[in-house]
């Protein structure tokens, strides 16, 4: 369990707030602190008041991938090969073995045609999926994942969803403009102003943005 | 006024692009999977890339503007009112426009990224340029902003817009489609009965009177 308690930072003001284990997408209008809250909850930044626990410990003390919004700033190497293969080496696994990792998740994500490649070169969508391959491959504890929807085709989402769905990775939290991807989580939280107006499962969540262009495609077609 | 790719090829070691099609007034609305190709057609049609063979003629000597994709590369100033500034235009209407007006002085690289794609999208939208090139311009824009941007594109009366987007969810009315696929540009004409629809929820709705 992730429990947030008297939290303030910056235009952020979270009383209390539990997620649980499983797929949690955080929605909300441009500028409505989802990043703000990512950032805490995967310790990159310390709240200035309030405490966020994770299993017991503080964030960073937990194992955690992270994938930020402007797809450029993930990049630390030049070869993909070398970006997604970092957090093995890193671990000092052996390099048969970070090979054996780097190929096995290159194929189940499609990038296995260009490892070879520089990361500067590619594609938009390509970049955001090294970049999710490159915090995926420890299988991390927490992944916190912002907007990595918003350069992808309905079939990488879909692969992505694959591995999200396997339970490799016990806490999954990300944000999304598409309402259709958020209604598939486990549990959705819906911020507004710095503020959490609505959380619970999709359902609980989504029924309150009925006629609102925050309702899910998906779920008005069919009713 | 026409946009005319004549047998473009672009080659890249084992990848390869190939174009050929006429570009008239109206809404495109370029898809294909990542890595297709897209960001680099829009490049070409915008006359910032040169292709490996082919020509692209432009009929009409119109004006042309280019949105990339990720809206950081355009950032000039540092901050909101010389971002403002840089495109020609009066910081205060434009950070009113989009909800920023409370900022002026915040860098424009500190902005959420759907907030920063906001105004660059405000900003590319004052041009009233004829030829008007979007690479996905419905990333990170959240539900209530991808609609706006929608009813702002309807009301475009002249001159050609190309949409370069994985979106599906929120559209403007097309005019007509087309897709890449195994490096070929697919013209695949006019969807059947819109074209002067705007998708939304899933539902039709008529395109607003301008």
């Amino acid at each position: 369990m992730i429990e947030i308690t008297g939290l303030r930072h910056r235009t952020l003001t979270i009383n209390h707030l539990t997620i649980t284990p499983g797929r949690t997408f955080l929605i909300g209008p441009n500028g409505s602190g989802k990043t703000t809250l990512l950032r805490l909850i995967s310790g990159i930044d310390e709240p200035e008041s309030g405490t966020i626990i994770i299993d017991g410990n503080v964030p960073r003390m937990v194992e955690t991938g992270w994938v930020n919004e402007y797809p450029d700033r993930n990049i630390l190497f030049s070869q993909v090969y070398d970006e997604i293969a970092a957090a093995p080496r890193f671990a000092h696994l052996s390099c048969p073995d970070t090979e054996t990792q780097v190929l096995d998740l290159s194929f189940r994500i499609g990038l296995k045609h260009i490892l070879r490649r520089n990361v500067r070169d590619l594609s938009g969508g390509e970049k955001v999926l090294v970049a999710i391959a490159a915090a995926i491959i420890s299988r991390p504890a927490l992944l916190v994942l912002d907007e990595y929807d918003s350069h992808l085709d309905p079939e990488s989402c879909h692969q992505i969803d694959t591995i999200l769905r396997s339970g490799e990775m016990r806490y999954i939290i990300g944000c999304t403009q598409h309402m259709d991807i958020a209604a598939t989580g486990d549990h959705v939280i819906a911020l507004e102003r710095g503020r959490v107006a609505y959380t619970g499962s999709p359902s609980e969540v989504f029924r309150h943005y009925e006629n609102t262009a925050f309702y899910p495609n998906s779920w008005r077609i069919t009713q | 006024m026409r946009i005319c790719l004549n047998r473009v090829q672009i080659l890249r070691d084992d990848w390869f692009l190939s174009a050929d099609g006429r570009f008239c007034e109206g809404t495109h609305l370029v898809s294909g999977r990542i890595g297709s190709g897209k960001s680099t057609l829009a490049l070409v049609m915008a006359g910032l890339f040169s292709p490996t063979s082919g020509t692209i003629e432009y009929e009409g000597s119109p004006s042309t503007m280019l949105s990339l994709q990720f809206p950081e590369y355009h950032v000039t100033g540092s901050t909101l009112i010389e971002e403002c500034l840089s495109w020609g235009l009066d910081p205060s209407r434009i950070l009113l426009n989009v909800e920023l007006e409370d900022r002026p002085d915040s860098d424009p690289l500190s902005l959420s990224r759907g907030e920063l794609k906001r105004l660059h999208l405000a900003c590319v939208l004052e041009q009233q340029n004829d030829i008007l090139l979007l690479d996905e311009p419905f990333s990170a824009l959240d539900c209530d902003q991808k609609m706006r941007l929608c009813n702002q594109l309807s009301k475009r009366t002249s001159g050609i817009t190309v949409i370069f987007t994985h979106e599906q969810e929120f559209l403007p009315p097309i005019d007509r489609y087309w897709e890449i696929r195994e490096g070929n540009l697919m013209d695949l004409g006019r969807s059947p009965g819109d074209g002067n629809q705007i998708l939304y929820y899933g539902q039709k709705q008529e395109r607003p009177e301008t």
